[in-house]
């Protein structure tokens, strides 16, 4: 189909690697469109930093490190860059054509270049009762704070990871009681991470920016770590929640609302089903893109920065996004301007403490795979593990032959709360690796698009919306 | 009928025609072996939008069609209750939203009434308002075919398989061939991915790949090419349409499932790749079909469409499969079905099996010559 409007690159996604890239790529004289599907720019770990900044007082509680967004975000308003906001990214096709939906409507836009920088979900925890109204994961509970404020009193927290004690820390500077922190990590990190805590003290700073986020915590909260077992459950809503605790006691707490969290794994959707080559990440227990240094991937023209390429963290995100433009710059015959002094070696330094978190913060299986048979696995087909055992039984080589006997993964969520569960359990049964089976065939649309939207695709015919 | 030694029979290719010929083949006493490169019904044959439909169908193609449909309609007896399950038989129904299409209908209708066909059959404007009120726009008539209808394809190719296995036929899934050569002595090798074997019969089912197959025995070229037809699935909808519908003159194939959702379709292809086994996917290019069926049944038009999709099809020029004897002893063709070989499956199975077992076959197949195109 023609299109009205072409750019020199499109970027999906407008976080600290969106944002970094396309002014870098900007400056250096390309023309550049940003999508993404917010309502402004700021990514996860800014969102709303444009309302929020006028707002300060407010929103205060959010901390400096959340404000610092607001330098990129401002430099983007002021930069050349077209941004179209709440568009909806479901395909990007071999040729280079982005759809999208926005409003209602669906339209396409093609480029020279793409950059993916939609960063990452969090990773799904199906324990028993999680699907249980009152149960939410920590980041929708740290949305609610960056959108509006608004919180729940007397949560309990569950789980482990950065964004777990950084939510929990912002909860509490924003004056909401916490109930109770189950901590699912143990006091000290296992014996392995310490492999990896030389790299992670250049970074010394980030390092005692959580412990004292952690330190906080602990003061102020009913706090306990090395919970396992955890079991939520009530009448048609959360009341209780039953864990065994560090001394292996069972133990029990009343609750109207729990947050969940173990870590943060790379969003995959957009770039599997545009067909990049993605292999499966052990340190993280996560599928991420095949990628060189410049965060080019298996298809020359797409690239991918920010932690949509593997989990590394706000800062990672601004010098991947850099590395990948400065790239495409060069690849378009143009130089780039202002680029950061040494990029590479700051790059390298961001990522140091990496590996020694992964290992700190990495998910025992049981948080993957639930133990409990009953507990439902595929949110949208409501499938159980025990269900999805039973199809796996029948001899099911792969995720993809599974969705013929039971249809786990084909809702609308498309396997991004199933996927890495499912894979588990089928790795269980046939006795091999999770990295040996390939993951399920993901298609677009990757986000719902109503029939009425693609009707209307070919009357708006490349028209920008 | 006892197994004797040279009663050995290769199929190449895991799809509805291979799976369908390997249980006739079987069921008749014959050593089967069934050879697939990917898995049972991977490729057209489980992506296919599972329209069992006599409606439509080429006249040269009415009676295979026929012949395929006395099988569907008694499917429990051939795969067993379970697999046949899966075969929803209603109504199918190819409407008339102009005047090309009402005339497209009524030659139709005279065309097979002249030929001695009577299973489509015109419905008026008024009767069609009847059958189906709950269609919007401008309705002429429509041509109906009572009794066909929709299947879950892949549980049916699944079906096939599990009654040739219980016939006693044997199924290699990722096996590929790679290699394949008649011997003096009259003997097949084929040879494969993972070890080689002999045959002294062996059909090719191969899909869309089946022309560089027949090339590696030095057979006839064919001009078979490999599109990917695609199809669009919504989320789940209050049911509002018992029949599988279509639109005379336009591309659109409309369905709902017993789950609710709608299934689009329409013949609008993409690219495939054979040599990745990749197939593409335009989604814009489906919007014309999209649009119609909002046209249709405007309530459609708020349901999310949760996945879109595409299957690797073999298409002939005259869009009539190759079936029959190839040009060297001992090779049968069963390819080409230019996307609507899912429901003719079951008889391609058994006309298949008898040109094997007794070198005739019940239905005329001439149109389907392999050697038609020189
Ligand atoms: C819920 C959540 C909360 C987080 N909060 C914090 C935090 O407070 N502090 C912190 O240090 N780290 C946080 N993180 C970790 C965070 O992901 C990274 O540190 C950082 O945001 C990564 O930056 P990025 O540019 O790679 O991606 P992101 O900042 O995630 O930006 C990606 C953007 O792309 C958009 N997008 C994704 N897919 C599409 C699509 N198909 N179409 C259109 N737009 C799309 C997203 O909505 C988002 O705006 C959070 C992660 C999650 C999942
Ligand atoms: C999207 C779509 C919608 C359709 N809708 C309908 C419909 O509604 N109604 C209808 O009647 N028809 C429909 N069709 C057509 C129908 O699906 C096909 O005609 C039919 O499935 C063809 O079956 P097959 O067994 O010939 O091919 P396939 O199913 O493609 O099987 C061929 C098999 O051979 C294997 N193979 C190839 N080469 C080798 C080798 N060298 N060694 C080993 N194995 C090999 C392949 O892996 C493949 O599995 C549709 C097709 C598509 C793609």
């Amino acid at each position: 189909m023609s299109n009205a409007r072409d750019y020199d690159l499109i970027i999906i996604g407008s976080g600290p690697a969106g944002m970094a890239a396309a002014l870098l790529a900007d400056r250096s004289g390309l023309s550049v469109l940003m999508l993404d599907d917010q309502p402004g720019a700021g990514g996860q770990v800014y969102r709303q930093i444009g309302p929020n900044s006028r707002n300060a007082k407010t929103f205060g509680f959010l901390g400096e490190e959340y404000f610092r967004g607001g330098d990129l975000a401002g430099k983007l308003e002021a930069s050349g860059v077209d941004c179209i906001h709440q568009a909806h990214v479901w395909q990007i096709t071999e040729d280079n054509e982005v759809f999208y939906s926005r409003k209602g409507a669906a339209a396409s836009i093609r480029a020279d270049f793409i950059l993916m920088a939609s960063g990452a979900q969090e990773r799904p925890m199906p324990i028993p009762g999680w699907t249980l109204p009152g149960v939410m994961t920590v980041g929708a509970a740290q949305t609610l704070l960056k959108m509006s404020a608004t919180g729940a009193d007397g949560a309990v927290f569950i789980g482990t990871g950065p964004l777990f004690y950084l939510t929990i820390w912002q909860y509490l500077r924003a004056g909401f009681g916490v109930k109770a922190v189950l901590d699912t990590a143990t006091a000290i990190p296992p014996a392995g991470a310490f492999r990896w805590i030389l790299p992670a003290l250049l970074q010394a700073g980030i390092l005692a920016k959580g412990w004292a986020w952690r330190a906080e915590v602990r003061k102020r909260t009913s706090y306990q770590n090395g919970v396992r077992g955890v079991s939520l459950s009530g009448d048609g809503k959360l009341e209780k929640i039953s864990f065994i605790d560090r001394l292996g006691k069972e133990r029990e707490i009343k609750a109207g609302h729990a947050f969940l969290h173990q870590g943060v794994i790379p969003n995959v959707n957009l770039g599997m089903a545009a067909g990049l080559d993605y292999r499966w990440d052990e340190g993280q227990l996560c599928w991420r893109p095949v990628l060189d240094q410049h965060g080019q991937s298996s298809r020359k023209t797409v690239f991918v920065a920010g932690d949509g390429g593997g989990i590394a963290g706000a800062s990672v995100a601004v010098t991947s996004g850099q590395l990948a433009a400065a790239r495409i710059i060069r690849l378009g015959g143009k130089t780039p301007r202002g680029l950061p002094a040494f990029l590479r070696l700051r790059h390298w330094l961001n990522k140091a403490p990496r590996p020694f978190l992964d290992a700190m913060f990495r998910p025992p299986t049981d948080w993957i795979v639930p133990e409990d048979e009953k507990v439902i696995v595929c949110r949208c087909e409501g499938l159980t593990r025990g269900e999805i055992d039973q199809a796996a039984k029948m001899g099911v080589a792969g995720p993809n032959q599974l969705k013929s006997y039971c249809r786990a993964g084909m809702g609308r969520c498309q396997a991004r709360m199933c996927g890495i569960t499912v894979q588990h359990i089928l790795a269980e049964h046939s006795g091999r690796p999770v990295r040996d089976l390939d993951y399920f065939r993901l298609r677009p649309p990757i986000r719902p698009v109503t029939v009425g939207e693609l009707a209307m695709l070919a009357e708006n015919d490349g028209q920008a919306i | 009928m006892g197994r004797q030694s040279s009663e050995r029979v290769v199929i190449v290719g895991g799809g509805i025609q291979g799976c369908a010929a390997a249980y006739f083949l079987a069921r008749a006493g014959w050593s089967v072996t069934v050879l697939e490169k990917d898995n049972i019904g991977r490729h057209a044959s489980g992506a296919n939008a599972g329209g069992v439909r006599r409606l439509g169908r080429d006249l040269r193609e009415v009676p295979l069609s026929l012949a395929a449909m006395d099988i569907w309609k008694d499917l429990p007896a051939y795969i067993g209750e379970e697999a046949a399950a899966a075969f929803h038989p209603s109504f199918y129904m190819k409407v008339a939203i102009d005047d090309k299409g009402h005339g497209l209908g009524l030659d139709r209708i005279r065309m097979l009434e002249n030929a001695g066909y009577q299973h489509e059959i015109w419905l008026s404007k008024r009767e069609l308002k009847k059958r189906l009120p709950q269609l919007e726009g401008p309705l002429l008539g429509g041509v109906l075919v009572e009794g066909d209808g929709w299947a879950v394809p892949w549980r049916i190719v699944r079906g096939f398989a599990k009654a040739a296995l219980d016939h006693g036929a044997e199924i290699l899934e990722g096996c590929q061939v790679v290699q394949f050569s008649r011997h003096s002595s009259g003997v097949w090798k084929i040879e494969t991915a993972t070890g080689s074997l002999e045959s002294d019969w062996v059909v090719n089912c191969a899909g869309a790949w089946a022309a560089r197959l027949a090339r590696k025995a030095g057979d006839l070229d064919f001009p078979l090419s490999a599109h990917a037809p695609m199809l669009a699935i919504t989320e789940r909808r209050a049911p509002v349409l018992p029949a599988v519908l279509g639109v005379l003159g336009h591309t659109l194939s409309l369905k709902q499932l017993d789950t609710g959702q709608f299934l689009i379709g329409g013949g609008v292809r993409a690219t495939a790749d054979l040599e990745t086994d990749k197939a593409g996917l335009k989604i814009p290019e489906m919007a014309t079909s999209i649009r119609l069926a909002c046209q249709l049944l405007p309530g459609i038009s708020v349901a999310g469409i949760l996945r879109c999709w595409s299957g690797i099809e073999g298409y002939m020029p005259d869009d009539l499969p190759v079936i029959g004897m190839g040009g060297l002893p001992g090779l049968v063709h069963g390819f080409g079905f230019s996307a609507h070989g899912f429901q003719l499956g079951p008889g391609v199975g058994e006309v298949l099996a008898d040109l094997v077992i007794a070198r005739q076959t019940k239905v005329s197949l001439k149109p389907f010559c392999p050697s038609r195109f020189g």
